[in-house]
């Protein structure tokens, strides 16, 4: 990528961030998931009394089902609502710069509300000696699962200038992702194996325990690059006239 | 030179023929004034010249490129501002036209020196601190000019750049556009013709996605005349061919904008 495309990229990655934090949408997201966050980390921790933070990565896992999209849904419908996609699509932008300046600037959002979750590393090394390496791979896994989602989240809100339907749409694909695994009983064989590796649990799982594995590698950034290339084509709309 | 040609463009949406076999050039500093009833197939015409939409059939060159094999050098020679403002109303002005600077590829050490003087030009100097919601709509259509000339562009696309806004601010965003001239050729749509004809050289009128007409002003009014098609309500075609200069103090402005509505009624050529 030249530096000029890195240049703009920045630009409309900055935009977004100044559009989410100067709206108080974004710090009721922060401060609410945080605070969820705290009082299931302090229920597991004083129900498991070990020093791990396993169970809390799937309690995240499972809360931002809900959350992203409610991040998200705003990215491309917001724009086609207020006419400011025909902005940015007659300017001397490439579909791939605005779908990579509006995933970018999302996944900075949510790598901040990671990060803030940190300080539970602290708070279990406090009480004991925790496996720092399974707390470093659960966070790897439950950042590329939140790049996943939103990946997913942008892809739905491409399609269409309604906030509410976009949010939907991505809630129908991540519970179809999260519960797929829980159907598995009704399948055998390759069916059940499939609706296994499909689910995002499946994945996590590994992840939390300190298991990195190439095929849940592959998974996420098959998944990412798959939504990315999808809301790509989605917002080249000549390929929809 | 032409800055603009347009050979043989069409456009159906389904069933629907939005365009159809639309030829014409636009020379290098010209003012051209676009013509139609609503959903005659300028803002579609218009999308196509700014590779927001693919034609169905024919080509378009700006300023000798084809822009389908170079789209995104030719959109940085083109300013656009579509019917509806393309506005981040949460934003100040100067962040806004500081991010369409950015993304429109003015170079950094230009930038500062760019906005100010696209804010000079368009008199926004003192609201650039303001959030763009908290604007009048005459300020809003200003920004939108704004932000398409902050890359100082060689054609400058407006569609319906007037629409709904009240006599004084039709003034004001005329004279701005009338400012241009000097420095990039522009095309503007409009639906009637008494707004344009003070700045306009050229006429080009759409019906049904079909161009009818294609001529200077001056040969199309004394045609038209002759033809009792536009009524100049008793006023000499030289005199109608050559308003008063466009209004500099706001007296004179309401004062020119309560005039121009009178004989509107009667001068306005329906197409």
């Amino acid at each position: 990528m030249s530096k000029v495309a890195i240049t703009k990229v920045i630009a409309l990655i900055k935009k977004e961030l100044d559009s989410s934090f100067s709206s108080p949408i974004a710090y009721m997201v922060l401060i609410a998931s945080l605070s969820l966050f705290n009082i299931l980390f302090f229920m597991i921790i004083d129900q498991n009394k070990e020093v791990s933070l396993r169970d809390i990565f799937q309690v995240m896992e499972f809360m931002f089902v809900f959350i992203i999209p409610l991040l998200t849904m705003k990215l491309f419908a917001e724009e086609k609502s207020n006419g400011t996609m025909e902005f940015l699509l007659t300017a001397p932008l490439t579909p791939s710069m605005i779908v990579l300046g509006k995933y970018l600037s999302m996944l900075i959002f949510y790598s901040l509300l990671i990060a803030s979750t940190g300080v539970y590393y602290f708070i279990v090394e406090y009480y004991g000696n925790p496996d720092v390496l399974s707390i470093l791979s659960g966070y790897v896994g439950i950042w590329l699962e939140g790049a996943f989602f939103i990946a997913i989240g942008l892809l739905t809100s491409s399609w269409t200038k309604n906030q509410i339907i976009a949010a939907m749409a991505s809630y129908f694909i991540l519970f179809l992702l999260y519960f797929s695994i829980t159907f598995t009983k009704y399948f055998t064989g390759f069916t059940e194996n499939f609706l296994i590796q499909l689910s995002t649990r499946t994945h996590l799982e590994n992840f939390a325990l300190g298991i990195i594995t190439p095929s849940d590698i592959v998974y996420y950034v098959a998944g990412i690059l798959l939504c990315l290339v999808l809301t790509k084509l989605s917002i080249n709309h000549k390929l929809w006239q | 030179m032409s800055i603009l040609t347009v050979e043989q463009i069409s456009k159906s949406f389904g069933a629907c023929q939005a365009v159809n076999h639309v030829s014409f050039d636009i020379n290098h500093g010209d003012i051209v004034g676009f013509l139609g009833k609503n959903g005659a197939g300028k803002t579609t015409l218009m999308r196509i010249v700014t590779s927001f939409l693919t034609a169905s059939a024919g080509r378009v060159f700006i300023d000798g490129d084809d822009i389908t094999k170079h789209s995104l050098t030719i959109r940085k020679k083109i300013g656009y501002l579509p019917e509806t403002p393309p506005l981040y109303t949460n934003m100040t002005v100067f962040q806004y036209l500081k991010f369409a600077a950015e993304i429109k590829e003015v170079s950094s050490k230009r930038l500062n020196l760019q906005i100010a003087k696209v804010l000079e030009e368009c008199n926004l100097t003192h609201v650039k601190q303001k959030i763009i919601t908290t604007l009048s709509k005459g300020y809003k259509q200003r920004v939108g000019i704004a932000q398409a000339i902050v890359h100082e562009p060689k054609l400058l696309i407006l569609d319906e750049p007037t629409s709904g806004l009240d006599p004084m601010q039709i003034q004001q965003v005329l004279a701005l556009i009338n400012d241009q001239r000097e420095q990039r050729t522009v095309l503007l749509s409009t639906h009637t013709l008494t707004e344009i004809e003070k700045i306009a050289q050229r006429i080009l009128i759409i019906k049904s996605g079909q161009l009818i007409v294609n001529k200077p002003l001056k040969t199309l009014l004394n045609d038209n005349v002759e033809k009792g098609i536009i009524n100049t309500n008793n006023k000499s075609i030289t005199e109608a061919l050559n308003p008063p200069p466009l209004p500099l103090s706001l007296e004179q402005v309401f004062i020119n904008a309560h005039q121009a509505q009178l004989p509107a009624q009667n001068s306005r050529a329906e197409v």
